[in-house]
């Protein structure tokens, strides 16, 4: 379906984007008016002469919103490189090699990551602070395999599936190895895909909620979708703050949207649909 | 096979089976180890925590009562907590005695000689009265106590007896209250001593019986229901809508296709925070947006109400996820090869028809598959109506995960909280054989 696109099309895809957009933009209009002008009369006013950075400054200041960006920082990226890292060596196997019982193991990894989390909480919660590992960085990164794994299992398996049969055939001719055959013919072509597959499993560890609610309830340890979640005041929520909150979250994924939306796309896809 | 290959392959042929056979079982070797790795993960951290959900669900399970804290299939005494009391009890008792008299006095004397009947009684068990010295030693010198030595097993008529003793004699102490001395310290010590005895907390499944008759979890299912149903048609309806529209070549697709992106990449936490300052009774512009359209009476109307709130979770949801449904639409849409189109329209079919005759067959998978992940996405809904609505007002939108997670960490009833999270299991697991069914092995099936 290769249609040109008339004017008319332009216009219903402007107001689409503005549409998905506006949220957004309205909370980066908010973020920098002054608190006042957040309530009232002005509340309902796009634009304010008097720009502020006070709710970006409030939000470093009065809560520790830089240690919860570090600590998702730091359970997101290495949940990624362990998961994707375990993950692979069973996506190798499931995609190239032959053996009995694959189909069984690729449905019970598709089965595991639709558990609902709600159904592993309680065990994992009760074992974790059996173990003294609420509040640390461990008591998510274990815990968080739950759903990354399986993601990374069932993605990187479409991914090796696609590199041509033929090109390890001919380096078995040649002699390598199992082992080197991976790393020096799979490996190469599987990069673009394993990227792709680190990205999608890096946004769903940092998006992450339910775990991280309930077992790192210290704010050192706090993630920041849980950060955020709450910045509720005593007796009102602290909308200047939250609205910065939010646009600071945003821009990076914004900005890592725009640069790798084709690798992304190509991610989300790939199991989906057959080619 | 190529005849020309024949004679090539006729002489080493019993040669290659060989190789292939030895090639076969290589390669299960290495299969079964490369993928031992995923699987022993898995298991203990996906699989076992389901039936251990499902053990727990069994017991009465509730993490701020010490003897209920685990789950307990035979009967125990922890005497740490016994050892923490009961000298002190006795001693106490032996006061008042000194001031009772008459009646009082008989009947503190015979709670006293019942407490310490119980107590040659436990001693009379060797290993346990060798653990009842070590404890007490270490209770006197103040070093801490492992709960591997201070939780013992006990036999039931030993149990019974001392659960017994230690119920009637804190019945007793409170009906004395008035003639004792210093009735709190008495009262107080024996209520603690109670606790130092663990009944077993199996119920079987008394939990499931009673949540499958409460009105709050129906209630909970259905707006679970209502909220999956409703959202996961909207998003497919809008959605492919979307994808139909974006399917052609036009400037600045890259930019159209990062824009849809940014609604499913934020964490639904923070956009579901985002939309409730958007629809705040006060400063809200979409509520004031939709009051101004007639949608509500009043812009507090979103919020307060139990239509509005699950307008606003519903409608949160559909602005999250229509995006992530577009774009697994347009990559099916993507595979449809023009031609087909082409010869319809020279056959003049109409484009209403070409969509009912081509695009929807073809897309049928590519539909049954996202639907099938953002049905059971919309099923175990948690983050965006905890933090939108928390599951209010009046539990109007509280989903069967808001809950269980209210349950286990609200009430801290893990027992029940457990049954339901097995109930949402069960349902998910329903959801996704039905699915499954009109999918066939689609979704499994190689290359």
């Amino acid at each position: 379906m290769n249609k040109k696109a008339g004017p008319m099309f332009y216009v219903f895809l402007t107001l689409f984007v503005f549409l998905v957009m506006f949220p957004f933009l309205w909370v980066l209009a908010s973020s920098i008016k002054p608190v006042a002008e957040l309530f009232g009369d002005r509340a309902f006013i796009p634009f304010t002469n008097n720009m502020t950075g006070e709710n970006y400054e409030s939000v470093f200041v009065n809560y520790p919103f830089l240690k919860y960006l570090w600590n998702s920082l730091v359970v997101s990226t290495i949940t990624t490189v362990y998961a994707v890292l375990v993950a692979s060596f069973a996506a190798y196997a499931i995609a190239r090699l032959n053996f009995k019982g694959k189909t069984v193991i690729l449905g019970l990894v598709l089965s595991v990551s639709m558990f609902p989390q709600i159904a592993t909480i309680s065990p994992i919660y009760i074992v974790l602070k059996n173990l003294g590992l609420t509040n640390s960085y461990l008591g998510l990164i274990i815990p968080y395999t739950t759903f990354t794994l399986p993601l990374s299992i069932w993605l990187l398996v479409t991914f090796f599936r696609k590199i041509p049969f033929d090109l390890e055939e001919a380096a078995k001719m040649d002699g390598a190895s199992p082992m080197q055959t991976y790393w020096r013919v799979i490996l190469p072509l599987a990069i673009p895909g394993i990227f792709t597959t680190a990205i999608l499993v890096f946004i769903s560890a940092w998006n992450e909620f339910l775990f991280a609610l309930t077992i790192n309830t210290d704010d050192e340890f706090k993630t920041v979708p849980v950060g955020i979640a709450m910045f509720e005041g005593q007796f009102t929520i602290p909308w200047g703050e939250v609205t910065a909150a939010t646009v600071i979250v945003t821009v990076p994924l914004v900005i890592m949207v725009l640069l790798f939306q084709r690798r992304i796309v190509s991610g989300l896809t790939s199991g989906a649909v057959k080619e | 096979m190529k005849p020309d290959l024949m004679p090539n392959n006729q002489k080493p042929i019993a040669a290659k089976t060989k190789q292939k056979a030895k090639k076969k079982r290589s390669d299960r070797s290495l299969g079964y180890m490369l993928i031992a790795p995923s699987m022993i993960l898995i298991l203990i951290i996906a699989i076992w925590p389901v039936f251990q959900s499902f053990y727990y669900s069994m017991f009465d399970l509730r993490l701020n009562n010490p003897a209920k804290s685990e789950a307990y299939v035979s009967y125990k005494v922890n005497l740490q907590t016994y050892l923490d009391n009961y000298p002190f009890l006795i001693s106490s008792l032996e006061d008042e005695l000194d001031e009772a008299t008459g009646k009082t006095k008989s009947e503190l004397e015979a709670i006293k000689t019942n407490l310490e009947k119980v107590d040659s009684e436990l001693k009379a068990d060797g290993e346990l009265s060798s653990k009842y010295d070590e404890i007490d030693e270490k209770l006197t010198v103040m070093e801490p106590i492992s709960e591997e030595l201070a939780v013992s097993d006990l036999d039931k008529e030993v149990a019974l007896d001392l659960e017994k003793a230690v119920t009637d004699s804190s019945e007793q102490l409170r009906e004395l209250k008035s003639e004792l001395k210093n009735p709190e310290d008495v009262i107080g010590l024996s209520s603690s001593l109670k606790d130092s005895v663990i009944t077993p907390n199996f119920i079987g499944l008394k939990h499931y019986k009673e949540n499958l008759t409460d009105s709050r979890m129906w209630k909970a299912i259905q707006n679970t229901t209502v909220f999956t149903v409703i959202s996961v048609f909207a998003e497919l309806v809008i959605g492919l809508a979307i994808a139909l529209l974006i399917n052609k070549a036009f400037f600045g697709r890259g930019l159209v296709r990062a824009t849809i992106l940014i609604p499913w990449a934020i964490p639904t936490a923070v956009s579901a925070f985002m939309w409730k300052y958007l629809y705040d009774g006060q400063n809200g512009i979409v509520a004031k947006a939709f009051a101004e359209i007639g949608l509500f009476d009043q812009m507090t109307d979103m919020l307060t109400t139990s239509t509005g709130a699950m307008f606003a979770v519903i409608f949160a949801d559909v602005w999250k996820t229509t995006p992530y449904m577009a774009l697994l639409l347009l990559a099916g849409l993507q595979t449809i090869p023009s031609s087909l189109y082409e010869a319809a329209a020279i056959d003049g079919a109409s484009k209403w028809k070409q969509f009912l005759k081509i695009t929807l067959p073809l897309l049928k998978s590519s539909i049954l598959v996202a639907l099938l992940f953002r049905t059971l996405d919309a099923f175990r809904v948690f983050d965006l109506i905890y933090v939108l609505t928390g599951g209010g007002p009046a539990n109007s939108t509280e989903t069967i995960s808001i809950l269980a997670y209210k349950v286990m960490f609200a009430q801290t009833n893990f027992g029940e909280g457990s049954a339901l999270s097995v109930i949402v299991f069960v349902c998910v697991a329903i959801i996704s054989m039905i699915y499954i069914k009109f999918l066939g092995r689609d979704l499994l099936n190689d290359r």
